[in-house]
């Protein structure tokens, strides 16, 4: 396995060892992988293998069965923005673009205080980054797929991230909408120098962006990870998917 | 308007129950907003059974440990402990199972539901004087209810009420997107103790005074109404406390202009109401597409 760059004193993200599973179950196991201040990795993989698991393992929604996953950086947790699949977010009630927005504040505003000014602020100020200045009032449900996925976008921005963790932000959306994300990734990426770690399998979309420099695939409860041009090289892809019987 | 005039006078005889109806149609629907959008409704109808079963089962138990004529305690407060007890050793049971990965299956609640019942019945059927008591809870018959026992509820329901205001934040970040709550360092696990003590309490407290059938509908059909002309958590905790506390208040004055029972009488004018509602935006939607095409 090529891990790449493996300077643990920069690294935001630490696998060490790591066993990730469900219920006791490991889905994967023995992995090491480090995501150093900087990186725009994208985690490829065909479906159910364990991407999303992974990213999961990252942002502390699922603990290690085996082995230790560090979370730190300058001796202090680092902070996450969390990009969900679309579809894990309740939605009985619906809410409001800007109250699906401010719960990215929710973080650093401590608890029975309440969002102050200045993080209402800061939440329209990401909304208005992501174009989305007009539709503060509307229904989250009532917006389109790529609306919907900005939205959660400048949710996780309003955490003030370290990093962003991206669950196929790509998914359910059409080809217009999804280039249209993948540009506003790569500028956020660019413009507020932001370590991502990105699930996709659109590698189609991934291939025509600069700014995914290595691949990370997940092939049979491992790792393969290198430079972007390698991994997603049609050769590469062939390999993998038909090994994974696609 | 006369009746509503009578029931509303300080000095009318039954103020004590239009009171405790009023605070449970207020609160218990902000309650029922966290189990909806959980999606835990089968809870909702579950728990104040299993809480009628804890009441049951502490008048037995009292019966045949210390005989009818020795209470040393009042039936309101054997009672609150019965409920009490039950429903929060359920609730525990079931957070359990769910920090386990088990979840919070159909299956298993709708077994918890039959056999509360089952075991209600099966109490009530072996103790004639507690059978006459909870009967009584079963139907939904708020009549007389001590002062004492008001004052309970209004400290335990004004707690529940200060809880809910103060974390609303936190709340819905864990009700909305778990994931997400733990992302940003949320300990989702005390949140949701939290949320289900609060659920403890309202159901214990409320099926004492309101019985079982009620608080269901209190918990569940206000913030079904409300999810209707609302938008956003809070924007839909408004409108069902404010149709919840509504609907307590007319049942009750139609219950006692027509000598009917309480509870049932707001269930079904609750039932009227999300009716209406739903009526209203079907015909709105209609006139919509109409202009449209």
């Amino acid at each position: 396995m090529w891990r790449g760059r493996c300077d643990l004193a920069d690294a935001l993200i630490s696998f060490q060892d790591v066993a990730l599973g469900y219920d006791g179950v490991p889905v994967l196991e023995g992995l090491v992988l480090d995501v150093l201040a900087g990186d725009f990795l994208a985690l490829v993989g065909p479906n159910g293998c364990g991407k999303s698991t992974i990213l999961k393992g990252m942002a502390g929604i699922l603990e290690p069965l085996r082995g230790r996953i560090s979370r730190e950086i300058d001796g202090r947790p680092v902070r996450f923005g969390y990009v969900p699949q679309r579809e894990t977010i309740e939605m009985v009630f619906p809410l409001t673009v800007f109250q699906v927005a401010l719960m990215g504040t929710y973080g650093r505003v401590r608890p029975g205080r309440p969002v102050t000014h200045a993080e209402r602020e800061l939440v329209r100020g990401c909304l208005d980054d992501l174009g989305l200045g007009d539709l503060q009032r509307k229904p989250f449900p009532a917006l389109s797929g790529g609306q919907r996925q900005r939205v959660l976008i400048a949710r996780a921005l309003a955490a003030e991230p370290d990093l962003l963790l991206l669950d196929e932000p790509l998914s359910g959306i059409d080809l217009r909408a999804a280039q249209v994300i993948m540009d506003l990734i790569e500028r956020l990426h660019r413009e507020r120098r932001l370590t991502m770690v990105m699930v996709s399998h659109h590698l189609k979309v991934l291939r025509e962006h600069e700014m995914v420099r290595e691949v990370v695939w997940v092939h049979e409860g491992k790792l393969l990870r290198g430079a972007a041009a390698v991994m997603l090289a049609p050769e590469m892809v062939f390999r993998m998917m038909d090994a994974d019987g696609g | 308007m006369d009746t509503l005039l009578e029931i509303l006078n300080p000095s009318f005889l039954l103020r004590n129950a239009l009171y405790g109806g009023l605070v449970i149609g207020l609160v218990a629907p902000l309650v029922g907003v966290f189990l909806l959008a959980r999606r835990l409704v089968f809870i909702g109808i579950t728990l104040p059974q299993v809480s009628t079963a804890g009441v049951a089962a502490a008048f037995v138990w009292h019966t045949y440990f210390h005989g009818h004529q020795s209470r040393d305690v009042s039936d309101f407060m054997l009672a609150l402990v019965g409920s009490t007890i039950l429903t929060f050793a359920v609730i525990l049971g079931l957070a359990f199972l769910e920090r386990r990965g088990r979840g919070l299956g159909e299956g298993r609640i709708g077994m918890l539901y039959a056999i509360a019942g089952a075991v209600t019945i099966l109490l009530l059927a072996s103790d004639r004087v507690t059978e006459i008591g909870v009967l009584g809870l079963l139907k939904g018959e708020i009549i007389a209810i001590p002062d004492i026992e008001l004052l309970i509820l209004f400290l335990g329901y004004g707690a529940i009420l200060i809880l809910l205001t103060v974390f609303h934040k936190e709340l819905v970040l864990v009700t909305v997107d778990r994931e997400m709550a733990i992302s940003l360092g949320k300990r989702v696990l005390v949140w949701d103790l939290l949320l289900f003590g609060i659920v403890g309490v309202t159901i214990s407290l409320g099926v004492l005074v309101v019985g079982p059938l009620v608080m269901f509908g209190f918990l569940i059909v206000p913030p079904m109404i409300a999810g209707r002309l609302a938008v956003g958590m809070r924007g839909v905790s408004i409108v069902a406390a404010t149709v919840g506390a509504g609907i307590a208040l007319v049942g009750f004055a139609a219950a006692y202009r027509l000598d009917l029972p309480t509870g049932p009488s707001d269930v079904a004018i609750a039932g009227v109401v999300l009716a209406v509602v739903m009526t209203w935006q079907s015909m709105r939607a209609f006139v919509f597409r109409t202009a449209v095409q």
